[in-house]
């Protein structure tokens, strides 16, 4: 697969290229100044500083509201997919291994979920690497990296005057084949920078020693660890809607006499009610079970299940946790 | 022209009624609109009744269940205040139902699409007056888009 | 005002005594979170460990959240068989006190279970008015210094002075009573209650703007929720064991991000905090996306105010306003039919009966 570069003035003439062809998403300023990804884009200029987004891009394969099927009289239509293309830009290197993950529950599953397929089909990812990791990364301690690729069609990376763009799938290299002459080919040079920038991000992400908290978890079911570390959660949804490997849902019909519509929303394992059963019992009562469970779906049956780790370490549920819950600090001792 | 303008013109183009949803308690105020037709009292027809034991049932929930589902338009009635026939059940809904209006108002919803009122059994007269004012209002508001849910 | 670092070992001292002579089996404090602008709750039971606790501009959780859970009445024989609730000793900020008041009236909490610490506040940090005030940079460390400001350490190196005045939280530039208004034992020096009318003025502020203008920003404000039920879940005074949001039969709301299910979801809430909610910030604090979740119930807490006299968190005596009522309760919002009503005419068909008035 060959590396391509362009330089950062022809960025938005990149973007403006791929518009022609689907909706293209890119990084840009709301009003209160956070860096979001904005789109489909028509123009502008596209924000670089920022180093990952508040929400995860996991809404582009699993929107919060997705209608599954819509009815009428009796009669049942599946919703139309638009056919065009979207492209995301600027999708950071651990949500787009978390894209990864997304793919090996919906579309190793038998049957694949058709609605998640379509989305996914239709997406094109350009990752961009991380230059500027914050204190609350831990990419490399669960197995990405700034400049991990997994998940992502096409990798770029920030040069002092450049972007290297790395395709990782054969969607990939069609997408940059597409922007033919609006790319030149990268010099070793620019390889070479681009490894060296990952390498200098890498190492200043600080390591977390949980690569064997599979093992630990699997005789930590009874630890005391999990009630002092539960007893803070209260129980809301940011965590696991702000995660980009959550994926859990819940679907539920919404009926006007005879017309109606069957949506799938998210739904989080931290809520009190989500396994709370008709007949009143709930198996997971406390937060304590529901701490205990997040953890050991995520670090263990997750492994067991995908032979990956369903946290690609971005930080999301450490920065904005209320209860300053911190997972790295319990992955740390539990089971030691 | 303003945005309610040009709503009110395209409903009124189109033959549209407002569809005004009234929850009446038991003993006074849906015995008063009975009695409205009985005395056969015209009112307007764009009203559909909803029968409580009383005001005091009312959660606000149902107005703005009855306003996502599309009403145009919520009148509430229940017995003048002393009278209530579990005693003090639009006493408490008094308050209840002033906080409501005051909260919709504050938020951008137009104040008389939620309406509140007494009407005594013997008010046959008086309750048709007062939906007769409510769906003038409603109609010159136009079609409720706020909060309505498209399925 | 005492400075900080002074109650904070009062704070471990008074924590460590109540603990080792056993007149409390679990104290609530704030520690050192993992990272800046923040700290934790923390759960004590061992005396040694209230070295642990912490007294700085970032304790803003407000920790009577956690209190109902503690209190809970047992659900079965099983879980009545389980220990009985603790004694809970807990540090208090005026808006932390005002929801152990509003608690304890609603039968949420037993007073006598209770051993309180109170504090007065100087008005906390907000986590998002720092974090922008350091335009974005990586925050390594943040303190106080010894003027209450926060001393913040970048990720250069270099040491950064916010002041603390600028990236208060909302609510506690709003807050009318930093002194907690129930406690057991109190640290540091007292301050005086007052009213800035901040409060006052934010919300009028945007009850001014015509009614269009309020409806399009409250939608563009919402347009941003997620539903993670976050302002829920940090609000103490949510404590329902099966809330209406949450109900399926009947579905009042539905789940996801609907514009029209999250505007009643906030609706709804905003309005069972009527005559409840203490102000506290909890909720906006709580919001990863930074909605204001105050808006509504702070409206509705003036109104209260003004239609019937009543401040929540005040009195552990006082009765409920929305739990109560008056003769002369004000009644100006009901409709009157007109004066001079106009006879009615359905299309078509002749005058008939009368208008009784």
């Amino acid at each position: 697969m060959t590396e391509k570069r362009i330089s950062h003035t022809d960025l938005e003439g990149l973007l403006g290229r791929l518009g022609e062809r689907g909706d293209v998403f890119a990084p840009g300023k709301d009003e209160g100044g956070d860096v979001v990804l904005m789109g489909p884009r028509h123009d502008g200029p596209v924000a670089l500083d920022y180093r990952n987004f508040r929400l995860s891009p996991k809404a582009f394969l699993l929107p919060q509201n997705q209608t599954l099927i819509r009815f009428e009289d009796g009669k049942a239509q599946e919703p139309s997919v638009p056919d065009r293309e979207t492209f995301l830009f600027g999708v950071r290197p651990c949500d787009a291994r978390a894209m990864s993950a997304l793919d090996k529950v919906f579309l190793e599953a038998d049957p694949p979920d058709p609605y998640y397929a379509q989305l996914r089909a239709k997406t094109a990812v350009i990752a961009l690497a991380c230059t500027q990791p914050v204190s609350s990364c831990f990419c490399t301690s669960v197995g990405g990296g700034p400049g991990d690729g997994a998940g992502a069609d096409v990798l770029a990376v920030e040069l002092e005057s450049e972007l290297l763009l790395r395709p990782r799938t054969a969607k990939g290299e069609e997408v940059l084949a597409f922007l033919g002459d609006l790319l030149t080919e990268a010099t070793p040079a620019a390889v070479k920078e681009a490894d060296e920038r990952i390498r200098a991000a890498e190492d200043r992400i600080a390591p977390v020693k949980i690569d064997d908290s599979v093992q630990r978890l699997g005789h930590a079911y009874d630890s005391p660890l999990w009630e002092a570390a539960g007893q803070k959660c209260l129980g809301c949804g940011i965590c696991s809607f702000l995660c980009p490997t959550c994926h859990c849902f819940d679907i539920t019909d919404e009926v006007r006499g005879g017309t109606g519509r069957r949506v799938r929303t998210w739904d989080c394992c931290a809520f009190p009610l989500f396994t709370l059963h008709a007949s009143g019992h709930n198996p997971r009562p406390t937060p304590k079970e529901r701490w205990r469970q997040r953890v050991m779906h995520k670090f263990r049956y997750a492994v067991e299940n995908f032979e990956q780790v369903f946290c690609v370490g971005c930080g999301r549920c450490v920065r904005n946790c209320p209860a300053g819950m911190d997972l790295r600090t319990l992955l740390k001792t539990i089971g030691a | 022209m303003s945005q309610t303008q040009s709503v009110q013109q395209a409903a009124s183009e189109k033959g549209w009624e407002p569809r005004i949803v009234a929850f009446l308690c038991n003993w006074c105020s849906y015995a008063g609109a009975d009695l409205a037709g009985v005395s056969r009292i015209q009112y307007p027809h764009n009203i559909r009744i909803i029968r409580v034991p009383c005001s005091g049932r009312i959660n606000p929930a149902f107005l703005l269940r009855a306003l996502q589902n599309g009403a145009d338009g919520v009148l509430v009635s229940g017995c003048h205040p002393g009278d209530c026939h579990y005693i003090s059940g639009n006493l408490v809904a008094r308050r209840r139902f002033s906080l409501l209006k005051d909260l919709l108002q504050y938020v951008g919803i137009e104040p008389e699409r939620v309406q509140f009122t007494w009407v005594s059994a013997s008010e046959g007269g008086r309750f048709a007056a007062i939906v007769e004012k409510v769906v003038e209002q409603v109609r010159h508001l136009g079609p409720n888009r706020k909060l309505v849910k498209t399925l | 005002m005492t400075a900080s670092h002074e109650i904070e070992t009062l704070l471990r001292e008074t924590a460590e005594k109540l603990l080792r002579e056993k007149k409390v089996n679990l104290f609530l404090g704030y520690e050192k979170a993992s990272l800046p602008f923040r700290t934790a709750p923390l759960f004590l039971t061992a005396p040694e460990d209230a070295q642990r606790l912490a007294w700085n501009p970032f304790c803003s959780a407000n920790l009577a959240v956690y209190l109902p859970r503690l209190f809970k009445a047992p659900a079965d024989a099983r879980e009545a068989a389980l220990a009985a609730p603790p004694t809970v000793g807990m540090v208090l900020k005026g808006c932390d006190a005002r929801s152990v008041v509003a608690l304890i009236q609603e039968r949420q909490l037993q007073r006598e279970k209770l051993v309180l610490v109170g504090v007065a506040c100087p008005g906390m940090v907000d986590m998002l008015k720092a974090q922008r005030a350091v335009r974005g940079c990586e925050v390594l460390g943040a303190g106080e210094d010894a003027q209450g400001n926060v001393r913040a350490v970048v990720e250069d190196g270099t040491e950064v002075t916010l002041r603390r005045a600028e990236i208060l939280a909302d609510a506690c530039q709003e807050c009318r009573t930093p002194m907690p208004s129930i406690r057991d034992i109190m640290l540091g020096t007292a301050v005086e209650n007052k009213d800035t009318g901040v409060a006052r003025q934010r919300t009028a502020e945007f009850g001014s703007k015509p009614l269009d203008a309020r409806w399009a920003c409250f939608q563009a404000m919402l347009s941003k929720c997620i539903r993670c039920n976050a302002c829920r879940q940090a609000c103490p005074m949510c404590y329902c064991k099966d809330c209406l949001l949450d109900q399926t039969r009947p579905k009042w709301v539905s789940a996801g991000s609907d514009i029209s299910d999250v505007t009643i979801y906030h609706l709804v809430r905003a309005f069972h905090m009527a005559g409840r909610c203490t102000q506290c910030g909890a909720c906006a604090r709580a919001c990863p996306v930074g909605i204001d979740a105050r808006l509504l119930a702070r409206k509705l807490s003036q109104e209260v105010e003004d239609l019937y006299g009543y401040r929540p968190g005040e009195g552990i005596e006082a009765t409920p306003p929305l739990s109560t009522f008056a003769m002369d309760d004000p009644q100006e919002f009901l409709t009157e039919p007109s004066l001079i009503p106009a006879p009615y005419h359905p299309a078509g068909e002749a005058q008939q009966g009368g208008r009784a008035q």
